[in-house]
């Protein structure tokens, strides 16, 4: 536990310095860096900064710099939507989601930067988590299984868990913040960008919700 | 694999292999999922889209591509709107605008000058119906309905409201509100929490005193209007109503209504759609012939949401005392279609409708979603679109 708070605090200390930097994330990109970022919009016109760089720069500290990080309570990025990407930053810049980390960046974003990071994550592509230690415990991801199939997880999140649109992959998803999220949805802690969530986990022992994290994180690729 | 995967999914849902499990009943599916084609995968890719969290900057705009009646003028009147949706006319030359699931605001905006958003109500979910009446503002939520006095020169620090009414069912389905002011009495909706399902004692217009009591019932089997106006010449209440989801991709039509006998009529759901189509589930043992058939059919899963009577001056003659009705457009439907549609009362409990502004979608699409109105003072008409974040103004003339 220690670790883990030093491990956020050691990326909030990153985070300031980038974020508050004038030179960091700034306008003075190399051409050559353009390239890298794609997506619809950028296409559309050059943007003046490389929000590839950007990521590198600010959000690479914490969630890697190919978006899969191995700090079990930050998020997983690569293979997420553009369009989920964008809620959230949304939800943090608005102060109704709550991260320290997060929050600080959220101020400082401005409309184009919430569509050039978002952009950006969209392209990132999705990361198999490293192979586990022990094999999955058989009798929990039966039951795992079996309550995501309950609760009609795959109505929205796809048969193979791997979202679309608003709504995230959490397929391969760390186990520990799929955990704290879910349950942050049954507290009404962790607000959506829709209702979506809130409504689904409502009736959910936190049992079952720790089960179902511990499933999804594990969900079988290719399956 | 996958398919086996889908038909153990299916199984389960039915309520079959759930032996395992069967200390705990299966969860409720979402209201909006209510009677979807499980066994059609388009179907089953089909849920709402919230719209996008940030508005559409002024030069990317469809405004350019919007097509109007001879002589009409369309031009962009505000950006930077997020999420806006009820436009009223408020105190000190401003304008109001709500919002439904994103902001969690209202904003006033000055008739004059930039015409740049101020928000007003903050971090308030569903403030979407709004109302303004001799120096009172109404905003109605998807739970409660609160009143702000002497808000005259005050919008920038509304301080306290009172609640006037706190029986709203809340929920996300169908709750959200539009209001109007009509003889000192405040006209609002609870609409079905579901999409199709026997509602209870929801789905229907209401009206009560401004200060919230002497509830009474005005229309029933409304399964979610969303737009509603009375005829400035009879005084009568017009209402859009939204077609049930997952019938077919052409069936029903949303229903333009007309209330001639108020508390009386019911129009039908969730018995009887667009007047003519008995519920496959809900229609057995009644007949289309028990209820209220709607003035005019406005298209298949339509999204038919804003109404206002025109009682400007400004616009021709033919469109004086004319409905204009915002179609927002399907969320569920293959094929996209949005537009300003305007409608003319029959004089024999019917309307014709045809289409006024165009130019919404491109390649299936949406570039813009008309959502509800304001007919300013010169006659102008503002139309809000949420998923732009904009409101253009519509003139005629020079």
């Amino acid at each position: 536990m220690a670790k883990k708070v030093a491990g956020l605090l050691s990326c909030v200390t990153v985070l300031a310095l980038v974020v508050f930097s004038p030179q960091a994330g700034g306008q003075q990109k190399a051409p050559a860096t353009r390239a890298a970022v794609s997506g619809p919009k950028a296409a559309a016109k050059p943007p003046a900064v490389s929000y590839a760089e950007r990521f590198a720069a600010i959000c690479a500290a914490c969630h890697g710099a190919n978006g899969r990080a191995a700090d079990p309570l930050v998020p997983v990025l690569a293979g997420q939507t553009s369009l989920y990407a964008i809620t959230q930053l949304f939800l943090f810049r608005e102060g109704r989601r709550s991260n320290p980390a997060m929050t600080a960046v959220g101020k400082t974003l401005t409309d184009d930067d919430m569509r050039g990071f978002s952009d950006y994550i969209g392209t990132l592509p999705a990361v198999a988590p490293p192979a586990p230690a022990a094999p999955p415990d058989a009798a929990r991801m039966a039951k795992g299984r079996a309550l995501a199939e309950q609760h009609k997880c795959v109505f929205c999140h796809g048969a193979d868990l791997a979202g679309g649109q608003q709504v995230p992959r959490i397929a391969g998803q760390h186990e520990d913040y799929l955990r704290d999220t879910l349950r942050g949805f049954h507290s009404g802690a962790r607000p959506g960008y829709t209702q979506a969530m809130v409504s689904a986990v409502s009736q959910i022992p936190e049992a079952d919700l720790d089960t179902l994290a511990y499933y999804v994180a594990r969900f079988p690729a290719g399956k | 694999m996958k398919q086996v995967r889908s038909l153990a999914v299916l199984a389960a849902i039915c309520g079959f292999g759930l032996s395992a499990l069967a200390q705990q009943p299966p969860a409720e599916e979402p209201g909006w999922a209510k009677g979807r084609p499980k066994a059609n995968d388009s179907a089953m890719k089909m849920a709402p889209v919230p719209a996008f969290p940030i508005p559409t900057s002024a030069d990317k705009l469809p405004t350019p591509k919007f097509k109007l009646p001879p002589g009409f003028k369309v031009e962009t009147w505000a950006t930077g709107v997020l999420d806006a949706r009820g436009l009223r006319q408020g105190p000190d030359g401003n304008i109001l605008v709500s919002s439904l699931f994103v902001a969690n605001k209202v904003y006033a905006i000055p008739e004059k000058g930039e015409h740049k958003a101020k928000v007003i109500i903050d971090k308030m979910p569903f403030a979407t119906g709004i109302e303004y009446h001799k120096g009172s503002l109404f905003l109605a939520t998807n739970e409660k309905i609160y009143r702000w006095d002497n808000v005259d020169g005050k919008l920038d620090n509304l301080g306290e409201p009172k609640v006037i009414y706190d029986k709203l069912p809340g929920g996300g389905d169908h709750s959200w509100k539009f209001l109007r002011i009509h003889d000192e009495k405040l006209y609002y909706e609870v609409g079905a929490p579901c999409n199709i399902c026997d509602p209870g004692q929801w789905a229907k217009i209401y009206r009560m005193n401004l200060d919230g009591t002497g509830l009474e019932t005005i229309a029933s089997g409304v399964r979610n209007t969303v737009g509603f106006d009375f005829d400035p010449k009879t005084g009568d209440l017009w209402f859009t109503d939204n077609g049930r989801d997952w019938f077919s991709e052409e069936l029903p039509n949303d229903e333009l209504n007309h209330v001639t006998k108020p508390g009386q009529q019911h129009f039908g759901y969730p018995y009887c759609h667009q007047g003519t189509i008995p519920d496959p589930e809900f229609g057995w043992g009644k007949s289309c012939d028990e209820f209220q058939k709607p003035a005019a059919l406005l298209g298949p899963h339509a999204g038919s949401l804003g109404l206002v009577f025109y009682r400007g001056k400004m616009f021709p003659a033919k469109y004086q005392g004319a409905m204009f009705i915002a179609r927002h457009g399907p969320w569920n439907r293959t094929k996209k279609y949005a537009d300003v549609s305007v409608a003319w009362p029959d004089g024999k409990g019917g309307a014709r409708v045809e289409p006024f502004m165009t130019g919404f979608v491109q390649d299936n699409q949406y570039l813009g979603r008309p959502v509800d109105f304001l007919v300013l003072r010169d006659g102008s008409m503002l139309v809000s679109d949420d998923h732009n974040g904009a409101i253009y103004r519509i003139s005629y003339g020079k």
